[in-house]
């Protein structure tokens, strides 16, 4: 068990140093928000001391002062994460990215960028566009930081064609626990160079090193795209309909799901329909929203008339069309503010983010919602159809917080242990944090949960770094 | 006939027959300024009865005249009888300019009346000039979505036609002249050639909250809000000032809030003690829709237009500048 | 059957024209364009009429031949026919000599019962185009509409919406109305229709085509206005900005300030 030190006014002063008057603020001086990310649910938790870092050699000087003293230092990216990752726990210090927001210098030759953490993912979107490429990661959550989807190998709604954020990271600079910096990776296409930490430190939450800089791949932008909303009768016939798509060689972008109930709320929410729950004088029970990219508007064509006869043969109720710039930005904020739509109308709520085979995510959703009902809990959920990751949400407006707590508890227990039978995983791109370390523990097994904590150790003797995460049980919480 | 033989500019009483609307007088303050550098007279023009105090109040804006129309065909609006009533009027008189306020009625039947006319027809303007040249009014209004200001003339044709948006103008009612002369015109539209017929009124069941035209203050959130989640923050700040929420027009348009919330040229016109905005731009239609003894503007882009129209300005977040309003606020309520 | 027209408009993103600091000219090459976003609510009421009381769906719309893409995007959500007005002597149009051009296109397809609109253009946004189009096309008008109660024995019953409250009006067909968007948001197209939509043929008519065609009365020289200028607005001299280095400071002494002035 570590044991930690408090930020004496000696150590306060050494930090200030660093980064002067302006970047370090203790007691009321430090951002309330500093004390939980949008999972409040998780426990709210005040640093002592929060430094807003601008450069490498800073971060650096940082951790020579906190590991040399024993301080604790959880980074923290835009705080949007949902595991309570960047929760200082153990108190000490929060050290903030988020004025490390600069996107530093493009390689045409080589289709990468270099940027610093604290760029968020929808500047560097933005950004790459007027360079004529994209960034293909497309988590939803678009304020989040890129440093942030590093720590957690964010995925989103483009994985199905593209990958994942571990896909377009190259090479980092990272500082470890006790300030020394070291370069990870490099801007080559491939590497068969010895252990590979560069993909160590991608997802691993702040607990092994902070990332300062990274270079990112980018690939040329597509030149058109056409998104389809396909609505069922109901949510079997409605993921059946997935990897026939994919079997059909349509290669499309992404495939969302989204069930009746999602889309009400989200209609309600952004007040424009745009998700019809009827069509041809059916109930819609569930729908997919495929996307797909390409060359020219022919071929785009093309897939669609492929679509609508598999769209057919599935029973589809309907196969229609988003291919207006502002049918596209309606659709794309429906899909937007689910998360939000669900927040907006819930007063407590909990969540998981498991990934099943694209085959089980029927039997999943069954199972889940038996759940609720048997513990009077309500659950929403959509997700990315195409990868089998699923966005559940345990909802409550008239329970207790303790009574709900308990629930979701047993909810929760018996879905992962579901999740694990199924063949799935804990989480498909939230990440662990502290929230969902047992059920990580459970499902990787003891043998592979020690080795976690042996690497961590390599790193991190003292356990400074953002404890009580991921592999870290030592702390009590 | 020249247009030089056209003379004279009429502005529109819009009444209820209890109370005159305000952008009638509005416009008769502004043109009273205009036909004083034209020479031309400024005639308001009325159709069916209004009660004496409120003609009053019309002849206190310093018209030089009343053109008073009854007939059949008024008893509530429509735009047949109106539009008709204009153009006969148009006609027989020969006015220079028409100006008609732009509420959802005036909009309905003013551009009507201009094809009947075949005449040219402009709406919004924010500003009046006249070029002594030409003879023409300028109408100046904000185009493209306050990107630019539009010089709008109409060269040739009588009479100019134009609607002004509620709250444009100020209602200062320059004092009533000596002598003012009295039109009495009966024009009856047949009831039966109404094509368009109030059937029921349904009144809007009052919400205090949409009614933010004289709030005491206001938090003006603008597009720069991220979604409506953000949202909640802003109305515990107005709530904190004792006053209102309000919107710019993307706002209104992405659905988060009612039109009733949208402050600018083509939704509310606010007169308020303080205003704070929040990620609002600052496009000329927007900020011509606040009147504010203390202007605050609130926006992470340092060359944001908004602020060269406020008394303070703080480059930021909008949401962490606002939390951290509200627990200054909370501090020193404590 | 009703014949209804609805009438379009392609317009450039307003938010992407930028104006060319050199000349004062508006910079509208390479800007996208879209269908402006109001005539699609009009659209959407008209559909549904349709699908109510039976009828047939004219589109016209009038511009350059790219405006197309507009008729096809609205065949594909329930149009059954499309004109195009395209022609250089149709250009620099006000609502005056537009709204001509218009009604005499539409006469070249016959009557019709019910004509939609859009409130306005984001472009223009004059918001007259509508009652001049009525008062040419000789029909009554419902503004501002909400609802569409009743469609029958040449008469057709709407709400319209007014600064403080709701209207119930009955009118006479034909009749034009212009739509709220709040109970028509529009629909997505399915494949079928927008397939079909990418080939479907569209009447254009150039200033030779329209029978009875009044030269004087289109384009520029039908216009009653005309925009001599066009100038950036201009702004005040900035307020104060308040930098003091931290977000808590800052809205520190913006406190003061407003003390200061009795604003709190």
């Amino acid at each position: 068990m570590a044991s930690y030190n408090k930020i004496s006014p000696e150590i306060a002063e050494q930090l200030r140093a660093v980064v002067g008057e302006r970047r370090f603020f203790v007691k009321d001086e430090i951002d309330p928000n500093y004390s939980h990310d949008e999972m409040p649910i998780y426990g709210k938790y005040m640093p002592e001391a929060a430094v807003d870092v601008e450069t490498t050699e800073e971060v650096s000087q940082i951790m020579k002062i906190c590991s040399a003293n024993k301080i604790p230092v959880t980074c923290r990216g835009a705080g949007t994460g949902l595991v309570g990752g960047c929760v200082p726990l153990a108190g000490g210090l929060v050290l903030c990215t988020r004025r490390m927001n600069k996107i530093l210098y493009y390689d045409m030759d080589n289709l990468v960028v270099r940027i610093q953490p604290g760029v968020l993912l929808k500047d560097l979107a933005a950004d790459a566009l007027t360079h004529g490429l994209m960034y293909p990661p497309d988590p939803g959550e678009k304020t989040a930081t890129v440093g942030g989807n590093i720590s957690t190998n964010a995925g989103g709604m483009r994985a199905v064609k593209y990958g994942v954020t571990r896909d377009y990271v190259l090479a980092m600079t990272v500082v470890l626990a006790d300030g020394r910096v070291i370069e990870l990776g490099k801007s080559v296409c491939k590497t068969s160079s010895g252990y590979s930490l560069l993909h160590l430190m991608i997802g691993s939450e702040g607990t092994l090193g902070i990332i300062t800089e990274m270079t990112m791949k980018l690939i040329p932008s597509p030149i058109c795209d056409v998104s389809c909303l396909v609505p069922f009768r109901d949510v079997e016939s409605c993921i059946h309909f997935v990897p026939k798509i994919k079997l059909a060689n349509l290669d499309p972008q992404s495939i969302e799901f989204m069930d009746a109930d999602i889309v009400t709320s989200s209609a309600a929410f952004t007040g424009n329909p745009i998700f019809p729950e009827r069509v041809r004088n059916e109930d819609v029970g569930a729908s997919i929203l495929v996307t797909f990219v390409g060359s020219d508007e022919d071929e785009l064509d093309q897939k669609l008339v492929k679509l609508g006869q598999l769209a057919k043969d599935a029973e589809a109720l309907d196969v229609l069309v988003v291919a207006t710039s502002s049918n596209k930005k309606s659709a794309w904020a429906a899909r937007s503010s689910f998360l939000t739509a669900i927040e907006a109308d819930t007063r407590l709520i909990d969540e998981m983010d498991v990934v099943v085979p694209v085959d089980k995510i029927p039997a999943f959703l069954i199972y889940i919602r038996a759940l609720g009902e048997e513990n009077g809990i309500r659950i929403r959920n959509f997700g990315h159809a195409g990868d089998g990751n699923l966005h559940i949400y345990c909802c409550s407006n008239d329970l207790e917080e303790e009574e709900f707590k308990r629930r979701v508890k047993i909810i929760m227990d018996k879905a992962y242990t579901k999740c694990a039978e199924l063949e799935g995983q804990v989480s498909g791109e939230h990440s662990i944090g502290h929230a969902k370390m047992v059920y990580l523990r459970q499902s990787v097994g003891e043998d592979v949960f020690k080795l976690m904590g042996e690497i961590k150790a390599v790193f991190d003797p003292d356990y400074i770094l953002n404890p009580g995460k991921v592999c870290d049980s030592s702390l009590r919480v | 006939m020249q247009k030089s033989d056209y003379k004279n500019m009429w502005v529109y009483i819009e009444h209820d027959g209890k109370t005159a609307a305000p952008v009638g007088l509005e416009l008769c303050c502004e043109l009273r300024k205009l036909c004083d550098r034209t020479g031309d007279k400024l005639f308001a023009v009325i159709l069916d009865a209004l009660p004496e105090t409120e003609l009053d109040r019309v002849k206190d804006c310093g018209v030089d005249g009343i053109v008073q129309v009854r007939g059949t065909g008024y008893e509530t609006f429509n735009t047949d009888a109106w539009a008709n009533a204009f153009t006969v009027l148009s006609r027989k008189y020969h006015p220079s300019a028409i100006f008609v306020g732009g509420t959802i009625n005036g909009r309905d039947f003013a551009p009507r009346f201009a094809v009947q006319l075949d005449t040219g027809c402009t709406s919004d303007a924010m500003e009046l000039d006249w070029d002594p040249e030409t003879g023409d009014i300028q109408f100046i209004e904000p185009a493209v979505g306050g990107k630019i200001m539009a010089v709008i003339t109409v060269p040739v044709l009588r009479p100019q036609v134009g609607t002004i948006r509620p709250g444009t103008f100020k209602y200062a009612p320059a004092g009533r002249k000596a002598q003012i002369e009295q039109i009495e015109e009966r024009i009856d539209f047949d009831p039966e050639k109404i094509r368009c017929r109030h059937v029921d009124f349904i009144p809007d069941e009052s919400d205090p909250e949409l009614d933010i035209a004289h709030a005491d203050c206001i938090v003006c959130v603008g597009n720069g809000l991220k979604d409506a989640e953000h949202l909640e923050r802003y109305r515990r700040l107005a709530k904190l000032l004792g006053g209102k929420l309000g919107c710019t027009r993307p706002l209104y348009d992405r659905g988060i809030l009612p039109y009733k919330l949208q402050i600018g040229q083509s939704g509310v016109m606010v007169k308020t003690k303080l205003y704070i905005s929040f990620g609002v731009s600052g496009a000329v239609n927007h900020t011509a829709g606040v009147d504010a003894e203390v202007f605050v503007a609130v926006d992470k882009n340092p060359d944001a237009q908004i602020f060269n129209y406020c008394d303070y300005g703080i480059v930021g977040d909008m949401d962490q500048v606002c939390d951290e309003m509200i627990r200054q606020i909370e501090a020193r309520q404590k | 059957m009703l014949k209804i027209l609805v009438c379009v408009k392609q317009i450039p993103d307003v938010d992407l024209v930028k104006m060319d600091p050199e000349t004062g000219n508006l910079i509208r090459t390479g800007v996208p364009t879209l269908t402006n976003p109001l005539d699609l609510n009009a659209l959407e009421a008209a559909v549904q009429v349709k699908e109510r009381f039976g009828g047939e769906i004219t589109l016209i719309t009038m511009g350059p031949p790219m405006a197309e893409s507009t008729l096809r995007e609205c065949l594909a959500v329930g149009g059954d026919e499309a004109v195009l007005i395209s022609g250089r002597p149709f250009g620099g149009a006000d609502t005056l000599s537009t709204s001509y051009s218009i009604v005499k296109a539409a006469e070249m397809k016959g009557k019709f019962d019910l004509i939609f609109c859009g409130k306005e253009s984001l472009d223009g946004a004059t918001g007259q185009m509508a009652s001049q189009l009525a008062e040419r096309f000789d029909a009554a008008q419902i503004s501002c509409c909400l609802s569409v109660d009743e469609v029958a024995d040449g008469k057709i019953r709407a709400t319209r919406a007014l600064e403080n409250g709701k209207e119930v009006v009955e009118a006479t067909l034909p009749c034009l109305l212009t739509v709220e968007k709040d109970n028509f948001y529009g629909r997505l197209p399915s494949l079928e229709d927008y397939l079909a939509s990418k080939t479907a043929a569209i009447t254009t008519y150039s200033e030779k085509d329209i029978e009875g065609l009044d030269l004087q009365k289109i384009g520029v020289p039908g216009s009653g206005t005309i925009v001599p200028r066009i100038y950036p607005p201009e702004l005040p001299e900035p307020g104060q900005i308040i930098r003091t280095g931290s977000v808590k400071t800052d809205v520190g002494r913006l406190m003061e300030l407003l003390t200061e002035k009795g604003s709190l």
